[in-house]
C-alpha cells in the first residue's frame, strides 16, 4: 500500500474544489427552477390543492351563533 | 444569412430579444401556460437581466422571506399560521408569481427600481401576519400573551400613524390589510371564498365586493385573535358602516369607531375629526394604559415626512422626465401600502436603494420605459386581481403609467410644531384616506385629475370604474362629458374590485386591445399579448 504523499496545501485546494463544485451544481440546479418555474409549478399543482382541501374540510365555528353582547362593555364616556 | 441568423441569437443572448414585433421581437405571451399562468419557462432578458433577476430578485427574496419569517416570531408561529388560516396558506406561498407578473417585460434599472418595491411590501406582509399569528389566542391554548397584550386591531383605512405616541409599546396591525387586500393582487382566488361566505349568509351580491370580502373573513372565523381592542371606520362607505357592525358583533371586544366624515373640506368638520382622533387616543390610554407620548408622535411624524419628500423627489422626475425607473403597478401598491401603513424602518431601507437607482437614472439619462408611446395617469380604484394590467399594458401598447391616483391620495406632509398643527393636520391626512379623496370625494377632488394629468404630462387617462361601488358610478356620465369637452383620450377599466369574476382580466384586455385599435388606430408592440386565457392564473 502506497501512502498518500498529499501535502497540507493539496487537501485545502481538493476541499476548495469540492465547495465550488457543489456550489456550483446547487446553482445551476436552482436556475433549473427558477428558469423553468418549477416552483411555480409546484405550488400551483401540489402545495395549492393540498392547502385547498385541508381549508375546505376543516371544522369552523358557527360564528352566527356568536351572541352580539351589546352591554358586555362599559358604556365609553365623550370627554365632552 | 445562416451567420445573420447566428449573430441575432447571439445578440439576443447577450441583450434578451427587443421589446417589438418588428424588430423580431420577444413574444411574451409565448411564454404562458394558458389558462394557469405559469411560465413554460421565465422569461429570458440578457445576460446581465436575468443573473439579476435570479440572484438579487427571485433567490433574494426566497432567502429572505425565509429570514423574515424567523426573525419575526419564527418558523413554527408560521407553520400553525399557515396551518390555521386560508387567507395566508392560499396565498402568500406563490408569492414569487406576483413578481414575475407585475415585473414582465421589464428591463435594467426599471426591473430594479420596482423590485425593491415588492420587496419592501413582501416584508411588511410578512411582519404583519407574523405578529398577529405570535400573539394569537387560537394558535397558543386561548392564552393571551405580552404580545397580544401590547397589540391593537384597526380597520386597514385606519391611517397607522394615529398610534405614532405610543411607538414601541403598542403595535397597531391592520385588521384586513394582510388577511384581504393584499391577498387579491397576489392570489386572486383566495378573496372568493370570503366574498360567498358572506353571500351564503343573506347577504345580497351587490354591495362593494371589498366590504364582503372583509365580513366574509369573520364569517368563515378566518381572522387571528391578536388584540385585547379594536378601532373601526366607516372607510367612506355605507356598506363598510355594516362591515364595521358584522365585525363588532363577531370579534366581541372593546371598539373605537373613527368616523371618515363624507362631508370635507369644512373648517368645521375637519375640528369635529381632531375630536375624534383625541378621542381615540383617550380610548387607548384607557384600555392599554399607557399615556400618550407627544414626543414619540413627533419623531414618527418627522420620519414619515422624510418619506414624502423623496415621494415628492420621485414624482418631480417622473413628471418632468423619462428617467423614472419604476413601474406603474409597483409605484402605486409601494406608496398606498407606505401611506396607509405609516412609517417603518422597511421604506427607509427602500427608498435608499431606489434614490440610487433614480440618481443613477437621471445623471445618466437611461430611460427604462423607451418604448412608451402614451403617458398614462390612472384615475380612481384600480382591479386589486389585476393591478399589474399596466405592465401588460406597456408591454402589448407601449402605455405607461406614470402615476395613479393611489400614489396622489395623501399628497402632503404633517407640520410637527405645535400640537394644534399636528393634530389639524392629521385630521387631513385621515380625511383623505383611500377611496374617500379622489373615489367617493366630491367632484373637486375627483376632478383634480385634470390638474395632475398636466403636472405629470400625461396625455392619456385610464378611467377604472368600479361596478359595485354607489359613490362613483354616479360620476361616470360626468366624466365621459369632461372627456369629450377636454379632447383628452380616455378608456375604461371596468372591474368589482377584488372579485375577478365579475369582469375578468381578459374582458379588461379586451376592452383596451378595442379602444386602441379603434379609437388610437395604433398596432401593439408585442401581438402574442393580445388575447390569452389566464382565467386560473393567480
Amino acid at each position: 500500500m502506497k501512502k498518500c504523499k498529499c501535502t497540507c496545501g493539496c487537501k485545502v485546494k481538493k476541499l476548495i474544489f469540492k465547495v465550488l463544485g457543489i456550489a456550483l451544481v446547487a446553482n445551476a440546479a436552482l436556475f433549473a427552477v427558477f428558469f423553468f418555474d418549477l416552483d411555480g409549478k409546484l405550488l400551483f399543482n401540489v402545495v395549492e390543492p393540498f392547502l385547498k382541501k385541508h381549508y375546505d374540510d376543516m371544522d369552523r365555528k358557527d360564528t352566527l351563533k356568536t351572541p352580539y353582547s351589546m352591554d358586555k362593555f362599559p358604556k365609553y364616556d365623550y370627554n365632552s | 444569412m445562416a451567420k445573420k441568423s447566428v449573430t441575432k441569437a447571439l445578440k439576443d443572448f447577450w441583450y434578451g430579444k427587443p421589446h417589438t414585433a418588428e424588430e423580431g421581437g420577444r413574444r411574451i405571451g409565448e411564454l404562458y401556460e394558458q389558462p394557469n399562468g405559469l411560465f413554460k419557462h421565465r422569461e429570458w432578458r440578457g445576460v446581465k437581466d436575468t443573473m439579476y433577476y435570479f440572484y438579487m430578485i427571485w433567490l433574494y427574496n426566497y432567502i429572505f422571506m425565509v429570514k423574515d419569517v424567523m426573525v419575526m416570531g419564527g418558523l413554527v408561529n408560521f407553520a400553525k399560521g399557515v396551518w390555521r388560516y386560508r387567507w395566508v396558506g392560499q396565498t402568500y406561498l406563490p408569492v414569487l408569481h406576483w413578481f414575475d407578473r407585475g415585473l414582465e417585460g421589464m428591463r435594467g434599472e426599471a426591473m430594479k427600481a420596482s423590485a425593491w418595491h415588492y420587496r419592501a411590501m413582501v416584508s411588511s406582509t410578512i411582519r404583519q401576519f407574523q405578529r398577529m399569528f405570535a400573539s394569537d389566542t387560537r394558535l397558543h391554548g386561548g392564552k393571551q400573551n405580552d404580545k397580544y397584550k401590547h397589540n391593537i386591531a384597526h380597520n386597514e383605512t385606519v391611517w397607522g400613524g394615529v398610534f405614532y405616541p405610543w411607538d414601541g409599546e403598542i403595535t397597531g396591525v391592520p385588521l384586513e390589510m394582510i388577511p384581504y387586500f393584499v391577498t387579491c393582487h397576489v392570489n386572486s382566488h383566495t378573496v372568493l371564498n370570503y366574498i360567498d361566505a358572506v353571500q351564503s349568509i343573506g347577504l345580497p351580491g351587490d354591495p362593494c365586493p371589498m366590504c364582503q370580502a372583509e365580513s366574509g373573513i369573520f364569517v368563515l372565523d378566518d381572522v387571528p385573535d391578536y388584540a385585547p381592542a379594536v378601532v373601526t371606520c366607516n372607510e367612506a362607505c355605507d356598506a363598510s358602516v355594516s362591515t364595521s357592525t358584522l365585525q363588532d358583533w363577531f370579534f366581541d371586544k372593546p371598539l373605537f369607531s373613527l368616523p371618515m366624515p363624507m362631508l370635507f373640506d369644512d373648517p368645521l368638520v375637519k375640528k369635529y375629526v381632531m375630536r375624534e382622533i383625541e378621542e381615540l387616543w383617550k380610548f387607548v390610554e384607557d384600555q392599554y394604559g399607557i399615556p400618550f407620548s407627544w414626543e414619540k408622535l413627533v419623531k414618527k411624524l418627522e420620519q414619515q415626512n422624510e418619506l414624502q419628500r423623496f415621494e415628492w423627489e420621485k414624482w418631480d422626475v417622473a413628471a418632468h422626465s423619462d428617467y423614472y425607473p419604476v413601474n406603474g403597478v409597483a409605484q402605486a401598491l409601494y406608496r398606498i401600502y407606505q401611506t396607509q401603513y405609516g412609517d417603518w424602518e422597511i421604506w427607509h431601507v427602500t427608498d435608499k436603494k431606489v434614490r440610487k437607482i433614480l440618481e443613477k437614472c437621471v445623471s445618466k439619462k437611461i430611460n427604462s420605459f423607451p418604448q412608451t408611446r402614451h403617458r398614462v395617469i390612472a384615475w380612481s380604484c384600480a382591479p386589486l386581481y389585476y393591478s399589474n394590467w399596466c405592465t401588460w399594458a406597456y408591454n402589448c401598447w407601449g402605455l405607461n403609467v406614470i402615476i395613479n391616483m393611489d400614489s396622489l391620495m395623501f399628497d402632503m406632509t404633517i407640520r410637527t410644531d405645535s400640537y394644534e398643527n399636528a393634530l389639524e393636520d392629521m385630521a387631513q391626512y385621515h380625511m383623505w384616506a383611500p377611496m374617500r379623496r379622489m373615489a367617493v370625494g366630491g367632484m373637486h377632488h375627483m376632478f383634480e385629475l385634470w390638474d395632475y394629468m398636466k403636472r405629470f404630462n400625461c396625455d392619456m387617462v385610464a378611467m377604472y370604474d368600479q361596478l359595485q361601488c354607489k359613490g362613483v358610478q354616479g360620476l361616470h356620465g360626468l366624466f365621459e362629458d369632461e372627456f369629450r369637452k377636454r379632447n383628452i383620450n380616455a378608456f375604461w377599466i371596468p372591474h368589482a374590485l377584488p372579485d375577478s369574476r365579475t369582469v375578468s382580466r381578459a374582458e379588461i384586455r379586451r376592452l383596451i386591445n378595442d379602444y386602441m385599435t379603434t379609437v388610437m388606430h395604433e398596432e401593439p408592440l408585442d401581438p402574442s399579448l393580445l388575447d390569452f386565457d389566464d382565467s386560473m392564473t393567480w
